[in-house]
Parts: structure tokens; sequence; C-alpha cells
């Protein structure tokens, strides 16, 4: 596990080589994404399948994201784009491509379906966690404001 | 009529909002900032529309004698830079609180588009990073990771040329993907390497459309539908291009009797 861990960490770094991730950024960005990949490592090891792993490595990636984000106070693109990467289903598309050209049309489909909704779970995953981010913050805000106009209310019911 | 400081004031806005779109930020993000900035230099009237393919900036002074202008700016050719996407929104930020004039304004932002953080030679090796960790990650062995940083760089080398070239983005990944397979079929020729399959599938990753998919999804989560289905679409014909190129240089090599 260390070692997928290094990998993947390593992997990112070259994600935020290439896309100019700002220097101050490359340590957190480049743990982000090794971090999604062990989520997903994980989530393999206890016997889910694929696409499962692949929702529960994005939703890490994506919390994470959002808060380095906050954290660091800059745009979550510059954590989430490198970090997503690992993800992306390369191997089932190669794979999907393999079994084509072997002229084997069972297999094609069984793998092509797998790797679409490996994609498809990245984007209900990334979809999901913003969601609710911003559900959450909004809820939040409304507590505040509710306390702010009510103080007086509130100090006056405490004290009795 | 215009004037002519509010003339600058939109220039200075599109030319941040094109500098951010071919970075690869958000379109929410890019309207903001844009709108952000015309605010900032008291124009009460700024609506912005924009697509991964332009931006449209609509603008009125308010006074009952003045005219509405509409001012478009194409957007080719975009290449993805983190850097430039938070400099910019700094940038926004300080002009925004503080009273930079509008010339300082554009000089920084000529300074930002100017700039590159990490040399040539440091992203080849990240090209090269990315391909043969990843072989590792997938379980290849130690001559497979050798062997796969190399072909990550000859191909990232190659990319840039065929960007400089300006071929389209469909025959540019088919380029790049049949000279990660054909290279990597060389190489586990020569000896420098075992498993092909884990060399490509390591050296395909760095074109692998992981940006458009992400921004895709934050696109349409955003509203702006278009630009969600437009980067969607670029996904699908980028995982399409290079499927299409690496079983292409496969097939000739089978043709010819190899057994990948």
């Amino acid at each position: 596990m260390w070692l997928q861990f290094f990998y993947a960490f390593a992997s990112t770094a070259g994600f935020c080589l290439i896309f100019n991730v700002p220097r101050r950024h490359m340590l957190s960005a480049s743990t982000v994404g090794a971090l999604g990949w062990i989520a997903f490592q994980y989530a393999l090891a206890l016997g889910h399948g694929n696409i499962a792993a692949c929702f529960l490595g994005s939703c890490v990636v994506a919390l994470l994201s959002d808060i380095c984000s906050r954290i660091f106070k800059d745009a979550t693109t510059l954590f989430i784009i490198p970090g997503i990467l690992p993800l992306v289903p390369g191997a089932g598309m190669y794979n999907t491509m393999l079994a084509f050209l072997n002229n084997n049309f069972t297999k094609m489909t069984q793998i092509g379906s797998e790797t679409i909704l490996m994609a498809g779970a990245i984007a209900v995953a990334l979809l999901v966690v913003a969601s609710l981010i911003k559900v959450i913050v909004t809820i939040k805000r409304g507590i505040f404001q509710f306390y702010k106009e009510h103080k007086n209310v509130i100090t006056k019911l405490s004290k009795r | 009529m215009i004037n002519q400081v509010q003339k600058k004031i939109l220039i200075l806005a599109l030319f941040a909002g094109e500098i951010m779109l071919k970075s690869g930020a958000e379109i929410y993000r890019v309207e903001d900032t844009v709108t952000r900035i015309c605010k900032a230099c008291n124009i009460p009237y700024a609506e912005v529309f924009a697509t991964t393919t332009g931006i449209f900036v609509s603008v009125d002074e308010g006074s009952a004698h003045s005219d509405m202008h509409t001012f478009l700016k194409r957007i080719r050719n975009s290449n993805i830079d983190l850097e430039k996407i938070s400099k910019i929104n700094e940038f926004s930020r300080t002009f925004t609180t503080t009273s930079l004039s509008i010339d300082e304004g554009f000089e920084h932002l000529k300074e930002i588009n100017r700039s590159s953080q990490f040399s040539f030679l440091w992203r080849v090796l990240g090209a090269g990073m990315i391909a043969s960790f990843f072989t590792l990650m997938l379980g290849g062995s130690f001559m497979d990771f050798i062997g796969s940083f190399f072909i990550g760089i000859i191909t990232y080398f190659a990319t840039i040329l065929f960007e400089h070239l300006e071929l389209n983005l469909f025959i540019k990944d088919f380029c790049s993907c049949a000279l990660v397979a054909f290279f990597a079929l060389i190489f586990v020729g020569m000896g420098l390497g075992h498993h092909t399959h884990l060399m490509i599938i390591g050296s395909i990753m760095i074109f692998l459309p992981g940006v458009s998919i992400t921004n895709a999804v934050r696109d349409s989560l955003s509203g702006d539908l278009l630009s969600g289905l437009t980067r969607a679409m670029e996904a699908i014909l980028v995982a399409v291009a290079i499927a299409a190129g690496v079983g292409f240089i496969l097939k000739i090599f089978g043709a010819f009797g190899g057994v990948y």
C-alpha cells in the first residue's frame, strides 16, 4: 500500500508539472491524488467492483480538494484536475480496444460498458460532493444569519 | 457614445477572460471574473456570456444618452495551465479591492500571460514521470519503468511538435498515441521492458481526457450546459482518437506477424 501511495504521488506530481500547478500547491495536490488512488485500491481490496471503487476514489479527491481550496484560498480546479487523473480508466479503454481488435465483441461490450460507467462514476462523484458542499455551506450560512438576527432573543432565553 | 476609458476597461476584462478560458478554467469562474472587473470600474450594466470557444461581453454606461456595446472574443487552441488561473484569481481580487489603474492592470495581465513557471524540460520530465510511475502502479517491472519513461519523454516532445504544426485535436492525439504504441513495441523488441500492454496503458495516461471530464461536470453543475456538452463531446472524441491510434499500430504489427 505504501509503495502504491508513493507511485500515485509521483505520477500526480508529474501531472502537476505538465499542467503548471503553482509550486506552493504541488505537495498538497499530489497528496490529494495519491489519497484518491489509495481509496480506489482500498475499495478494490474490500471486494467492491471497479465502478464503486472509482466512485469512492473520486469522492475522496473532490472532498479533499474542496478542503484544500478552503485552506489555501485558491481555486478548487487546481487540486481536482491533477487529483482525478489517476482514476480515469485508461486500462479499461485500452482493453476495450484490444478486444475490438481481436474481434471479441462480447468482451468488448463488457469491458467497454464498465469503462464508460467508470467515467460516469467519476462525474457523478464530483457532482454529488460539489452539491453536498454547496448545501452544507448554505445551511451553515443560514444558521449564522439566524443567530445574528435573533441574538437578543437567544441570550434572553438562555438567561432565563 | 462609449468613451476611451470604458473601452480600455473592456479590453482589460476580455483579456483576463481570454487567458482564463485558454488555461482551462470553468465557465462560471470566467464570467464571474469579467463581471467583477467591469463592476470594479463603475460600469453598472455588464453582462457576460462565455463558452469554451468564445466570450461575449455586453456593457452599458447607464446614462440616458449612452449606447449599448457588445464585444466578442474568439478563443482558439487552449492548453491547460493551472498557474495562470490561480494568478488571475489573485489579480481580480487585488484589482477589485485596491485602486489599481487600468494601465497597471494591463501590465499585470501581460506579465501573467507571458509567465511560465516550469521550463520546457521540467514538463518533459513530468510526462516521463507520469508514464513510468503509472506502469509501476499497474504492476510493471523495473525495466518497464525505464522503457515507459523514455516513451513518455519522446511522445511529449512529439505532441509539442504537433501543436506547433497546428494539427487538429483528433489527429494530434491519434498520432501521439500511435507513436506510444510504436515505441512500446520497439522497446519490448529491444528488451527494454517486458509488458507491452502495461507500458502502453501507462504512457497513454498523458493524453487521457481527464480534464475534459472534470470540467464538463463542473460546467454542467453550474448551469452552463452548452459548455458542459462541448467538453463531454471533446472527451469522447479524444478517447476514440487514442484508441484508434494505438489500435492502428497494433493491427499493423499483427498483420506483419507480430504477437502483442
